[in-house]
């Protein structure tokens, strides 16, 4: 992490630099987001000899053997969560703005339902079906918000 | 002196014709219900709720928004009590220190009064608060009008210091870290100052910068989901609720430790972003080492259950004070709260005792009917929560995630904003999972803005030096506070890690 933020604050550091001056360096646009840089630079360095001295590069060695690379990945949490997320960017970036706002939320609840085993075939048509509906319908027509 | 005291109840009677008008005693009475639910739910957090909520408030009056949103806060943080004491799973991060002696006692047949208890402390404290921010903060409106860009500066960057010192079980670096990610958050889009392009890289999406609900929504409605579902572990309840009314007795013995809880969990909700469940923690702490029966805590004491619930609801009235002073939320939900208020033109700081000078009684008096609310709902509903505690999480937390999508969509009606709030989500999930808190995140998103136009003005008055900025009074004393904070965090941050390598060896 800490080589992580040291490079982001590089990063940053850059991209400060590369910006427009207009009067003075001081209200220039880039001149807090330099300083925020150096605090990253900063606090990743100390985060990057703490590490050391703590023993973390032997611990990173053994996270990067493939072996630990599996059992991560294969742990069910993991899994889970990949899963999960990957039927949250359908729904997101797939479905809204395509198809109409309850057809992607039926789909999207059905399917996340389906895989977490959260009840009966029947019971996940019905209550995907009435969650989107009743969603749909209480924000466009009780709150007058529109649906993407 | 008397002129002043006359204007000041000419301001509260005002406010309080606006919170007891139509519909906003029924809005409240509602709201504080639905937060009572919500808290109850494991998985359904205050912070998450309002987040959702704030676009729901759009098309209502200000009062009836205020009474709305507080009503939801008030109840959602005592609502956590009810399944941090009956299935030993915090509703709420802030009813984590409550299962500690709740659940021993639901274990002993007494969860009804156990609850009880905790209604009764969360509506002690949560009173005790609005006491201390009716008075105080009228005091506080003084002070922040002497305020120049340099304290702005300084605040802002206290209030991550501290938030991120307070927030995080692990070292302070990671508070700080997240905080700082915050303020760059803010960069993003067009500078304030020259409408300047930062970090936008041609996407027109971008030059209208990180919108704040989006961001919210998503690292605290997402990530908290992710979070929740990524487990598939069942709980059971205790089915033996017992009495619910505590005796007079039982009342006596805990009003010492509410006032010190309510003391406690004030002056906790009153730093930056700190928030409920360190209010929590810390009362219990304390009131473990002050009591008595100090002894008793953590094997079913009713005091140690009453230091918590009451300190965490303490923290509202508490976090509502350098909200109104300063626009700093005291805790991620009362963060919801500023971004709510914002939306509809109320801009809290020392100028808002001139701009909306009776929107601190309003915020005060819709506070009490909150609380009043809680403690006649929460009492009442004791029974029908237990049954809803029995909800299927992996049905309920999968239909939040339309409710995430329109949140997030709303406000500016644009599908780039159901980006954000999923990108913000994910990384939040990341965050949580390497122990790094949330609550500073949030902050430096708010304060960012702040930060640096404060920062850039104050050198310019100062001719391109700092020398001049040294100097001024309130300056210096936040400039000691946050030395002081780097240093006691940085000490903290070596002593985990000498324990931590004493306990691996």
């Amino acid at each position: 992490m800490g080589v992580l933020l040291f490079a982001f604050g590089i990063f940053l550091v850059v991209e400060s630099l590369g910006m427009k001056v207009y009067n003075s360096f001081l209200d220039a646009p880039g001149f807090f987001p330099l300083i925020l840089g150096i605090i990253f630079i900063v606090f990743g360095l100390v985060m990057f000899i703490g590490a050391l001295r703590g023993g973390s590069v032997e611990a990173a060695k053994n996270t990067f053997t493939k072996a630990a690379l599996t059992t991560l990945f294969l742990n069910p949490q993991s899994k889970r969560v990949v899963i999960l997320s990957f039927f949250m960017v359908v729904y997101i970036f797939g479905l809204i703005g395509r198809v109409h706002f309850a057809i992607a939320t039926f789909l999207y609840l059905f399917v996340t339902f389906f895989y977490l085993k959260s009840t009966t075939l029947v019971k996940n048509i019905i209550i995907s079906a009435i969650s989107a509906l009743v969603i749909g319908a209480v924000f466009q027509y009780v709150f007058k918000i529109p649906l993407p | 002196m008397f002129e002043a005291f006359a204007q000041q109840l000419a301001l509260f009677g005002s406010a309080a014709s606006q919170a007891f008008g139509f519909p906003q005693v029924f809005v409240t009475m509602i709201a504080t219900v639905a937060g009572i639910v919500v808290g109850a739910i494991p998985g359904l957090t205050a912070t998450m709720a309002l987040a959702l909520l704030i676009n729901l408030t759009y098309s209502m009056q200000l009062p009836v928004a205020v009474a709305f949103l507080l009503g939801v806060y008030v109840g959602a943080v005592m609502g956590g009590c009810y399944s941090a004491i009956m299935i030993n799973i915090p509703g709420t991060p802030s009813a984590a220190a409550t299962a500690l002696d709740g659940f021993i006692l639901a274990k002993k047949g007494h969860g009804g009064q156990a609850i009880g208890v905790g209604v009764i402390a969360s509506f002690i404290g949560t009173l005790f608060s609005i006491v201390i921010l009716i008075f105080l903060t009228p005091f506080l409106y003084k002070i922040a009008l002497k305020f120049g860009q340099w304290e702005y500066f300084l605040i802002s960057v206290f209030g991550i210091m501290i938030c991120g010192n307070l927030s995080t079980q692990s070292t302070p670096i990671k508070g700080w870290v997240v905080g700082f990610l915050g303020f760059f958050t803010a960069m993003i889009g067009l500078d304030a100052v020259y409408a300047y392009p930062r970090f936008t890289y041609g996407s027109y999406s971008l030059m209208g910068g990180i919108s704040l609900i989006p961001a919210l929504i998503g690292v605290f409605g997402i990530s908290e989901i992710l979070s929740v579902l990524q487990e598939d572990v069942p709980y059971s309840i205790e089915s033996q609720l017992g009495r619910v009314l505590p005796s007079k007795d039982m009342v006596k013995d805990i009003v010492h430790t509410a006032v010190r809880s309510g003391l406690i969990g004030c002056g906790i909700g009153a730093v930056p972003g700190a928030g409920e469940d360190i209010a929590a923690w810390v009362s219990y702490d304390v009131g473990k080492r002050r009591s008595k029966k100090g002894h008793l805590f953590g094997k079913g004491s009713y005091e140690g259950l009453a230091s918590a619930e009451t300190a965490n609801n303490a923290c509202i009235g508490g976090a509502m004070i350098p909200l109104l002073t300063l626009a700093i939320p005291g805790s991620p939900p009362a963060a919801m709260y500023l971004a709510a208020i914002w939306l509809h033109g109320i801009k809290p700081g020392p100028m808002l005792a001139l701009e909306s000078p009776d929107f601190l009684y309003l915020t005060a008096i819709t506070l009490i009917i909150a609380t009043f609310s809680m403690l006649v709902f929460g009492l009442a509903l004791v029974k029908p929560m237990v049954k809803i505690l029995k909800i299927n999480r992996k049905i309920l937390m999968p239909i939040i995630v339309p409710l995430t999508v329109i949140g997030a969509y709303a406000g500016n009606v644009n599908t780039f904003d159901i980006a954000v709030m999923f990108v913000f989500g994910i990384l939040g999930y990341i965050l949580r999972k390497l122990n790094y808190p949330m609550a500073p995140l949030v902050l430096g998103i708010i304060l960012g803005p702040t930060a640096d136009i404060s920062f850039r003005q104050a050198l310019m008055q100062g001719q391109g030096s700092i020398i001049p900025l040294l100097g001024r009074p309130v300056g210096i004393v936040l400039m000691v506070a946050i030395v002081w904070i780097l240093f006691v965090g940085i000490k903290n941050s070596r002593l985990q890690k000498d324990d931590g390598s004493i306990s691996a060896a």
